[in-house]
């Protein structure tokens, strides 16, 4: 007999984490397609979440552990034996080297919240402090960003808002909800300014559409801000309660006139009136959101907080239509920080980016390259790796090839044979999001997910990933839960909530509906307003300027993007990278033939003049250079609106057009230690 | 009836649509070759359209085929191309004036949207909601709204400024 | 509509079981369940498609496909069917009579009984062994000949003569197309493009003559024919296919009063010169979209047209035909082949020819008076929607305002802004 059910569970082809219908017969899932019911995406879903089925049932899925034997080969091997070998060879290095010459690497690919605080506890549990994420590529710079303007990661009231402005962000690629989000906004009348130096998918919709050149944004906002200034559209209630710093901010932004934005934008006087005069017709209502095109410039995390600063002078900030300051569930965390911090073993990166380390606890992959290579300050000998694959997504993959393999012990948990999992000595094989029990949290709805073991393929989770190897390494008194499912109960006790009121509503648990102008309440109660060292918002930050490091600056000053910095004929083209498809997540899901077949290789997308000097075709094969690395690729000849003369972008994660074998690891942000993924200098030739 | 509608501006040609009928329609591939809705972007524009069937009510290709081999499906409504019975001729391609039936090369039919059996895949991976499968008055009502809304707001902003002037 | 007295019931008579017919009945039954409705219908069997008989000889059409409703139907839409030959028409007494029944009495009548091939005048071009393509009983003649036979002879390379003669190709037989006119399809394609098919002809392995005479057709003693031409070796084949054009089938009405030319006269509404008679499809002369009162245009979709048209108005509802445009298509030779409209190059005072990469192949606009008049294909499938699109541009005579090499899109913008 078929046993047929359907699951209201959650995504999790990408981090966006749609609600799903999951359709599964005897423990195979045989179709998913949106939840109608879900209150992010309302049954809706991209292309990666449908095709999911194909990605889960795929016939090169690992089920049984696998050790490369002396020849190279990679031979099944049982769980047991795995986890035994691997723990006492991560003993084995810590004895040998000292107790941090390992650590744990979480990538974007197989869970989400509890995964990476479970690698966190671990590695501390077993006296280690190197953690390593994804996150230092993507996504911790906007947090920082953010964090130190408002202590809080702040949400876009996009259905509610007047005014969007995106900075370097598409959402209908990158998260695709917040698609509807903006659209339902727009349909009730909101403006949609889209800044980027690419015409992306949103920007076809855009009521302004300013085509910047790369890593300028900051100067744009601070033009913005002078203009607002200037003509009194902003909020002197908010800013004289609220925040700390606008003098310094005012004073600063008087440079910024039209002629001088122009000069280093490219975007003239008349666009920033235009959008003045949408502030000042949508303020209170403005939601100004930097996206990943931002982060990976030299400058990033200070044009983050410019642009999020137009929020602030709005006083658009935790009011209907702007940017919300979410409360969070209120869970318990897994991390032993408190108890374990560790810092007395040298974090990789902790000195050198202590904003990083301080405020996301999170180690530096390009430097720990580094370090495996040069063992300086201390070696690195081991790592485990769950569902990363930073061959493909970190930069300079030359470099993290040659790093990988000195390590005396790489161990990869993941789906598939990943480019990375090719390098390890073991491979394990990962539990997917049906096989698991996971909670998620979506904090711009103030709502709660949960997800269930829906098919049991009898595959080791990631809580007994750690837990495995925390009891053979001596720490397994941190790891008392026999299952994710008593973890997860833990989790929540201090919420009030159980994992059984969670499934109440899989679509969406609403734990609080969201109140606007929270910081009102708090200032009458005597409470700090925001979550910032002032308690106030911090235009300025007296914080990054105490640390005394160069480019930490109180104010969020503009610099010139690192290509400017370094004129270069010998690389004439400025590459941008990092701008997904929706067929893809990063390095994944190549394997899903449908899609492959849609799009089977990287390209270089390149404006119409540049490709007919180069004598460039569409679909040509070129071959480009930076100073790391080259590759060969194809050329993709874009419409003349579509991007910048002189700068061309290649999308990551293709495995034969790897194009981080052409970006930089060493030049970075100095408050987030972020690559400058969009400042890297190439030259193009056309293969005859 | 429900069909498919499309607001043109929500639109953003992210073309998820596309890949999702092209691989309803062939369970091999997302390539745009097999899908039944084109999103098409005309850039000096600014203006995207996702075009596929709208099931006419006299739809001319079901009258026209020469095989009798478009019939509406009576429980969707859709207007059906049954393979079996197609000739080839592309007597429909050439009836369609918004250009919405394909031709398989491979087969040497006639192809169309055919509602995916009242699952529309194209909505369900519409991340933008400008597709929805919904009766034509909701469509119709949706768009009334927004005209009022529009007109609301500029009377809004008119008051506004009279405010001002009688401050003065 | 049709007001009916209390038990009253209206005879609607349809001579004629295909396209304009059935269309007329089928239109007649989406309004009216009451009126009784006969079809009489000359050819045997279940009604069939003739537009898909050179495609089961193709083989790729299955022989059964061809058959377009099936007893059911009549039953169903409560349709009195007579298979019987109406040999005289009484319009005064409004009286049919039939072959073989009796003569059946009607209160209004369409008149659909489509058409017939005609053989030129060449001399010995009749009896056994020279066929047509036009009937199922052509079809029935022709596929065992496919089967058996190892060349032919088509005489006429129109739309059908050229499908029929791609049909032999594809079975492997050894083709050989005679022409009189100086170019190929001229009835479908302008100059150019039939320069364009004939290539495509040369190139699929058939042998073409164009500009040639037929003086006479001789049978021979082991039944094959010897092809007697004009300035040239004759040409012996074992068969020979006649597509010569066709006539309307209108010998029974010789003795009423309804007017005809070729074919009978109908104005906007189908209706001829006899109230409660009207006509449709091929044996009918109409509007065409170009302001023509009366043209026939042997094809499909205007029978299918006139055919509602003519239902319509048999039951009292006002319908009035936007005219005919005629458009054909089809695939053969490994190209698509696609006109519509006016494309002769005589009747236009201007054309745009897409560049060959743009379309992959072959089109042309037509203009007269800077107006879209028509077009011709022969390419990708692809670019048959483009015609599709043009269609109702044409129909309603509307005007465009954008360079020619952008109407696609123009067409698609303009197309959803007036719907939405």
């Amino acid at each position: 007999m078929t046993n047929k059910k359907v699951v209201k569970t959650t995504c999790r082809m990408c981090g966006t984490l749609c609600g799903i219908d999951a359709h599964i017969e005897n423990n195979k899932v045989v179709h998913i397609e949106g939840n109608k019911d879900n209150i992010l995406n309302k049954g809706r879903l991209c292309i990666k979440g449908s095709s999911a089925v194909t990605w889960l049932n795929h016939p090169d899925r690992i089920y049984k552990p696998l050790k490369k034997n002396d020849q190279g080969e990679f031979e099944e091997i049982e769980l047991e034996q795995a986890m035994d070998e691997i723990a006492e060879k991560l003993m084995e290095l810590q004895k040998k080297y000292a107790p941090n010459a390992i650590g744990v690497w979480k990538g974007e690919g197989i869970d989400f919240a509890q995964q990476e605080e479970l690698a966190r506890r671990w590695i501390h549990s077993v006296g280690s402090p190197n953690y390593f994420s994804n996150d230092t590529q993507c996504f911790a710079s906007r947090y920082l960003s953010f964090n130190l303007v408002y202590g809080c990661w702040p949400q876009a009231d996009y259905e509610n808002s007047k005014m969007i402005i995106n900075w370097g962000t598409n959402a209908p690629v990158s998260h695709s909800y917040w698609m509807q989000q903006i659209n339902e906004g727009r349909e009730k009348g909101a403006t949609l300014v889209v800044i980027d130096t690419r015409y992306t998918d949103i920007a076809r919709q855009a009521d302004i559409y300013i085509q910047i050149k790369p890593g300028t944004d900051a100067a744009l906002a601070w033009g913005i801000m002078r203009e607002m200034i200037r003509r009194d559209e902003i909020d002197h209630e908010f800013i004289d309660n609220f925040t700390v710093g606008f003098e310094q901010l005012k004073a600063y932004a008087e440079q910024f006139t039209f002629e001088k934005v122009y000069e280093i934008t490219g975007v003239q006087g008349k666009d920033i009136t235009r959008i003045v005069d949408a502030i000042a017709k949508a303020r209170p209502s403005v939601s100004s959101w930097a996206g990943t095109g931002l982060e990976h410039q030299t400058n990033g995390v200070n044009s983050i907080r410019a642009v999020t600063m137009i929020d602030a002078l709005s006083g658009s900030v935790d009011r209907k239509g702007g940017m919300k300051t979410p409360k969070g569930l209120g869970m318990r965390g897994l991390t032993i920080y408190d108890e374990k911090p560790l810092l007395e073993l040298k974090p990789v990166g902790a000195d050198r980016y202590p904003v990083l380390y301080e405020r996301r606890q999170e180690c530096h992959t390009l430097m720990l390259m580094d370090q495996i290579i040069s063992e300086k300050p201390y070696p690195i000998k081991g790592l485990v790796m769950t569902a990363a694959n930073p061959v493909l997504t970190n930069a300079n993959s030359n470099k993290v090839e040659e790093a990988l393999s000195k390590l005396d012990l790489l161990v990869v948990k993941d789906l598939f044979i990943t480019e990375t999992g090719k390098m390890a000595d073991y491979i394990l094989p990962a539990a997917s999001y049906l096989e698991r029990e996971e909670i998620f949290s979506n904090s711009a709805k103030q709502a709660a997910f949960i997800t269930g073991k829906y098919i049991d393929n009898g595959l080791q989770t990631e809580y007994e990933l750690f837990k495995g190897l925390a009891d053979r390494m001596g720490s397994g008194e941190y790891f008392q839960w026999k299952n994710d499912h008593e973890v997860n109960e833990w989790l929540l006790e201090p919420t009030g909530y159980t994992v059984a009121d969670l499934k109440t509503n899989p679509s969406g648990f609403i734990f609080g509906e969201y109140e606007y102008e929270k910081h009102r309440v708090k200032a009458s109660n005597g409470e700090k307003p925001f979550n910032t060292p002032s308690g106030k918002v911090e235009l300025f930050s007296q914080y990054l300027v105490e640390k005394g490091i160069k480019g930490l600056d109180g104010i969020p000053e503009y610099h010139d993007p690192s290509y400017m910095e370094t004129k270069n004929t010998e690389y004439p083209f400025l590459l941008i990278t990092g701008a997904r498809v929706q067929k893809y997540f990063h390095g994944r899901y190549r394997n899903i033939p449908q899609l492959y077949k849609s799009d089977p290789h990287g390209y270089l997308e390149m404006h119409p003049e540049d490709a007919k000097e180069l004598g460039v075709n569409n679909n040509d094969r070129i071959k480009i250079s930076s100073r790391v690395g080259s590759l060969e690729t194809y050329a993709r000849v874009m419409h003349e609106k579509e991007i910048m003369r002189g700068v061309v972008q290649h999308t990551h994660g293709y495995a034969k057009e790897n194009i981080n074998r052409l970006t930089y690891d060493d030049v970075t942000d100095p408050i987030s230690g972020f690559p400058a993924l969009k400042s890297v200098q190439i030259k193009i030739e056309k293969i005859d | 009836m429900k069909i498919i509608t499309m607001d043109t501006t929500k639109c953003v040609g992210c073309r998820n649509c596309e890949l999702a009928c092209a691989y309803m329609n062939s369970n091999t591939s997302c390539e745009r070759t097999y899908s039944k809705i084109r999103v098409n972007h005309y850039i000096d524009e600014q203006t995207l359209i996702p075009l596929t069937c709208l099931h006419c009510e006299e739809a001319w290709c079901l009258n026209v085929c020469p095989a009798a081999a478009i019939s509406r499906d009576e429980n969707t409504g859709a207007v059906i191309i049954d393979s079996d019975k197609c000739a080839g001729c592309k007597m429909c391609i050439l009836a369609c004036p918004y250009g919405n039936i394909q031709f398989d090369e491979k087969d040497l039919v006639s192809t169309k949207c055919n509602l995916c059996e009242g699952n529309p895949r194209c909505v369900g991976h519409c991340v933008g909601a400008a597709l929805n499968y919904e009766d034509v008055e909701s469509f119709n009502e949706r768009a009334r709204k927004k005209v009022d809304r529009k007109i609301m707001d500029a009377i809004k902003h008119q008051c506004k400024s009279m405010e001002v002037e009688n401050d003065k | 509509m049709i007001k009916y007295k209390e038990g009253e019931k209206v005879r609607l008579v349809i001579i004629g079981n295909s396209a304009a017919g059935l269309s007329a009945a089928k239109t007649i039954r989406k309004y009216d369940q009451k009126s009784e409705i006969t079809i009489i219908s000359k050819e045997e069997g279940l009604a069939y498609s003739r537009v898909l008989l050179p495609y089961v000889l193709r083989e790729k059409v299955d022989y059964n496909n061809i058959f377009i409703k099936d007893k059911a139907y009549y039953e169903e839409n409560a349709i009195t069917y007579i298979e019987d030959e109406v040999v005289a028409l009484d319009t005064l007494e409004k009286l049919i009579t039939v072959n073989k029944g009796q003569a059946i009495r009607y209160d209004k009548l369409l008149i659909a009984t489509g058409s017939h091939a005609v053989t030129p005048p060449i001399e010995g071009l009749n009896g056994s062994g020279i066929y047509h393509m036009w009937t199922k009983n052509d079809l029935d003649d022709l596929l065992p000949l496919f089967n058996q036979k190892k060349s032919v002879a088509i005489i006429g390379s129109g739309f059908v003569s050229l499908q029929a003669a791609w049909a032999a190709k594809c079975r492997g037989l050894e083709v050989s197309i005679i022409e009189i006119a100086d170019r190929v399809m001229p009835n479908v394609l302008d100059k150019k493009g039939s320069e364009v098919m004939a290539n495509h002809i040369v190139d699929s392995g058939l042998s073409l003559y164009t500009s040639m005479i037929t003086e006479k057709v001789e049978r021979q003693e082991d039944s094959s024919f010897k092809l007697h031409l004009k300035n040239r070796q004759p040409l012996v084949v074992d068969f020979v296919i006649v597509g010569a054009g066709v006539k309307s089938n209108i010998s029974f009405i010789q003795n009423s009063n309804i007017v005809y030319d070729r074919a009978i006269l109908v104005n906007e509404k189908m209706e001829t010169n006899i109230k409660d008679v009207y006509a449709a499809g091929d044996v009918a002369a109409g509007p065409t979209v170009f302001g023509d009162k009366h043209m026939t245009h042997a094809l499909w979709p205007t029978a299918v047209e006139m055919g509602e048209i003519a239902g319509a108005n048999m039951i009292g509802k006002q319908r009035r035909y936007q005219g005919s445009l005629n458009m054909n298509v089809t695939q053969m030779y490994g190209v698509t082949v696609a006109s519509m409209g006016i494309f002769d190059d005589e009747q236009i005072d201007g054309s745009y020819e897409f560049p060959m990469d743009q379309y992959k192949g072959y089109i042309k606009l037509c203009y007269k008076n800077s107006l879209i008049v028509g077009a011709c294909i022969i390419g990708e499938s692809e670019s048959v929607k483009l015609l599709g699109k043009l269609r109702p541009i044409i129909k309603k005579g509307l005007r465009i305002d954008c360079d020619p090499e952008k109407i696609e899109s123009y067409i698609d913008i303009q197309a959803f802004q007036n719907r939405y």
